[in-house]
């Protein structure tokens, strides 16, 4: 419940504006909360004057916490090669295990995952859960979620980590719903509480325009989706010891109701562009599919990705799976240079995390200026070719 | 086929924007809109009863004015709609709306395919398509791309993954959560205004669908909102100024850390 003290407050409207559900609104100089309400809590950090606050309520679900010990990472294998957030999983598993005074282990699971498991114990893992098995070659919900449920059921581990990726958030919130306990999605930020030990993880909400940190009070594990690119992987150390288990799986775990009947790579450009650390994007603004080709040339030439707006997609000069924005992918590479984009807050709410970001447009009121770091004004089919051969003058310098 | 859609009713984005001074959520009077991608579900689902037969219901979650997104549901061509309201349920999170999701669809009786958006653009979470199918005890695929084939039995589907497609039979019943490559949405016809204004909305509470008041809303929900604060600010924005020629010196001066 969303109590507020008719007495503290002012009515001076400012939770009115911080609920981005719109379920506040001052009535008679005070504030009053409607149906809409998530309890999420924004207006209560906002107010000014204290007359907010959420009533503090008992969780129905509890479990004896003092059971539950160890960090895990799920590792993701796919096509022969081990996706690289698992080791940036590993780096901020390490750090969370030496706060905690436990062991980091890490879950790998796939098909000929050969000196894969050296790798992640080289990257800081303890022990190595290996479940190296033909089944896994593919992908498959079912599979993976029933291995890694009878896992945790198992061994009780206080913290579980898996990449934000399409794998990571398609199982991941099955076994997280079978454990009985809590998931936090695209976390970008995780911290152990000190005084008891909880997992505050943080991420962003409504397309990054708040911060919410989360945590997981009454159950274990306490589970996280890491968004790719944002936590740091350790430097290698062959010197470190680990330990590796294979795992046989019962037969049971390896039915499955879905079936993979073929796996298609991406033509072309790469796809997966929440990896890139830089993308140049296009928008309408191209007025053409040629115009990707002059951002595919930029794009060679800074070792980048091509990303797009939607109005790109939509207009079919690019397939969807470029597509940043609310209705495509979130993408924080460390460059992101928007060429003819004018920054609809669906498009921004996907890119707003990049580190630096570039705006190139004609139109100087563009919304996208209010969210680069440097902005150029004029035609993108003059700059970028300018800006082509100022790079290679540059390299070549 | 029997189909269910889950739909939530969300802020429209356009009306939420970041004040670049102050760094807070500026609105100006929010209006709620569909869940964009609920809306390709809700398409998908009428595609596959046009040429299967059978019926869409459409299913929400939400305050009592969430009805709205039900009657446009059927006003681009699903059935019936259903609004699961309740205070109590306020508050829940992913594991409690799959619960409560879960319990209702249950209530209503059997179905062959439940569709549902890959997430809601305010919560951007993408947990509760499969948390509910773990709750119907069916087979799911998420984000899918296209349906290829559908008959009363199986589907099969493509999946959008990292690194390209998979292409994957399901038998059913079955969930599938779509993105929005899946289809064009229509535009609703003058019929199906006409039929959404008079349709009959059902309305079902905690006690209606049988739900354990310990798993619903706030009580109910393993997770916990600590804090919520402004994401941090970023630095000096500018506009580069001067001739094409000098801006993309400036420019490229600003990106030497970039040009390794």
């Amino acid at each position: 419940m969303l109590k507020i003290d008719k007495d503290l407050c002012i009515g001076c409207g400012i939770c009115e504006d911080q609920c981005a559900f719109g379920a506040i609104s001052v009535v008679d100089g005070k504030a009053e909360v409607g149906d809409t309400c998530t309890l999420c809590g924004a207006c209560v950090e906002a107010c000014d004057v204290g007359a907010l606050s959420i009533v503090d309520v008992e969780k129905s679900l509890q479990m004896d916490l003092g059971d539950w010990t160890g960090v895990w990472v799920f590792c993701e294998f796919r096509k022969g090669g081990l996706a690289t957030v698992s080791l940036e999983l590993l780096g901020v598993g390490r750090k969370l295990a030496d706060q905690r005074g436990v062991t980091l282990s890490a879950v790998l699971m796939g098909y000929n995952t050969a000196e894969t498991a050296a790798k992640l114990i080289s990257h800081g893992a303890d022990i190595v859960y290996r479940i190296d098995n033909p089944a896994l070659e593919h992908f498959t919900d079912d599979i993976y979620g029933e291995i890694m449920t009878a896992l945790i059921q198992e061994h009780k581990p206080e913290i579980v980590l898996a990449g934000a990726t399409a794998i990571g958030r398609s199982f991941i919130p099955g076994v997280a719903t079978t454990l009985n306990t809590g998931l936090t999605a695209d976390c970008t930020k995780l911290e152990i509480r000190t005084k008891d030990g909880a997992l505050l993880q943080t991420r962003p909400a409504f397309g990054g325009n708040i911060m919410a940190t989360i945590e997981c009070p009454s159950t274990r594990p306490q589970m996280a989706t890491v968004r790719p690119r944002v936590m740091k992987a350790l430097s290698i150390d062959e010197e470190r010891v680990g330990k590796v288990v294979d795992i046989t799986p019962t037969p049971d775990q390896l039915k499955s109701r879905v079936q993979v009947i073929e796996s298609v790579d991406a033509q072309g450009y790469k796809v997966n562009i929440q990896e890139s650390d830089i993308l140049v994007s296009g928008g309408r603004g191209l007025d053409n599919d040629k115009g990707f080709d002059l951002l595919r040339q930029l794009a060679a030439t800074l070792n980048a990705d091509v990303s797009a707006s939607r109005a790109a997609v939509d207009a079919g000069w690019i397939p969807y799976p470029h597509q940043v924005g609310q209705t495509g992918k979130t993408v924080a590479p460390k460059l992101y240079i928007a060429c003819g984009i004018s920054g609809a807050i669906q498009h921004v709410a996907g890119m707003q995390s990049a580190d630096t970001i570039v705006a190139i447009n004609r139109d100087k009121n563009a919304p996208i200026f209010d969210v680069a770091d440097f902005g150029l004004v004029g035609d993108l089919y003059e700059i970028i070719p300018k800006l082509i051969a100022k790079i290679e003058e540059q390299r070549g310098a | 086929m029997n189909i269910i859609v889950c739909v939530k009713q969300v802020p429209d984005a356009k009306d939420v924007r970041l004040d670049p001074k102050t760094n807070t959520l500026a609105r100006e009077g929010v209006q709620s809109i569909m869940n964009p991608y609920d809306q390709h579900a809700v398409e998908e689902a009428v595609r596959i009863k046009e040429v299967l037969g059978g019926e869409v219901t459409v299913l929400t979650m939400g305050p009592p004015q969430a009805e709205a997104v039900l009657r446009q549901a059927i006003s681009c061509g699903a059935d019936h709609g259903v609004l699961v309201s309740d205070r109590a349920f306020a508050g829940a999170d992913t594991w409690a709306t799959s619960y409560t999701l879960g319990k209702a669809i249950t209530s209503l009786g059997n179905f062959d395919l439940v569709l549902c958006g890959k997430q809601a653009i305010d919560g951007d979470t993408a947990q509760v398509g499969p948390g509910l199918a773990m709750r119907l005890g069916v087979p799911f695929v998420t984000c899918v791309q296209k349906v290829r084939q559908a008959d009363e039995t199986s589907l099969v589907v493509e999946r959008m993954m990292d690194d390209g497609y998979d292409v994957i039979k399901i038998a059913c019943p079955a969930l599938l959560t779509v993105v929005k490559d899946v289809n064009e949405p229509r535009v609703p016809s003058l019929k199906g205004t006409m039929k959404a204004k008079k349709a009959a909305i059902r309305t079902l509470n905690a006690t209606d669908i049988k739900a354990e008041s310990a798993s619903i809303g706030l009580p109910g929900s393993p997770t916990q909102v600590v804090k919520v604060f402004p994401p941090e600010p970023r630095g000096e924005r500018c506009v580069l100024t001067g001739t094409i020629d000098e801006q993309v010196e400036q420019l490229v001066a600003k990106l030497r850390p970039y040009l390794v």
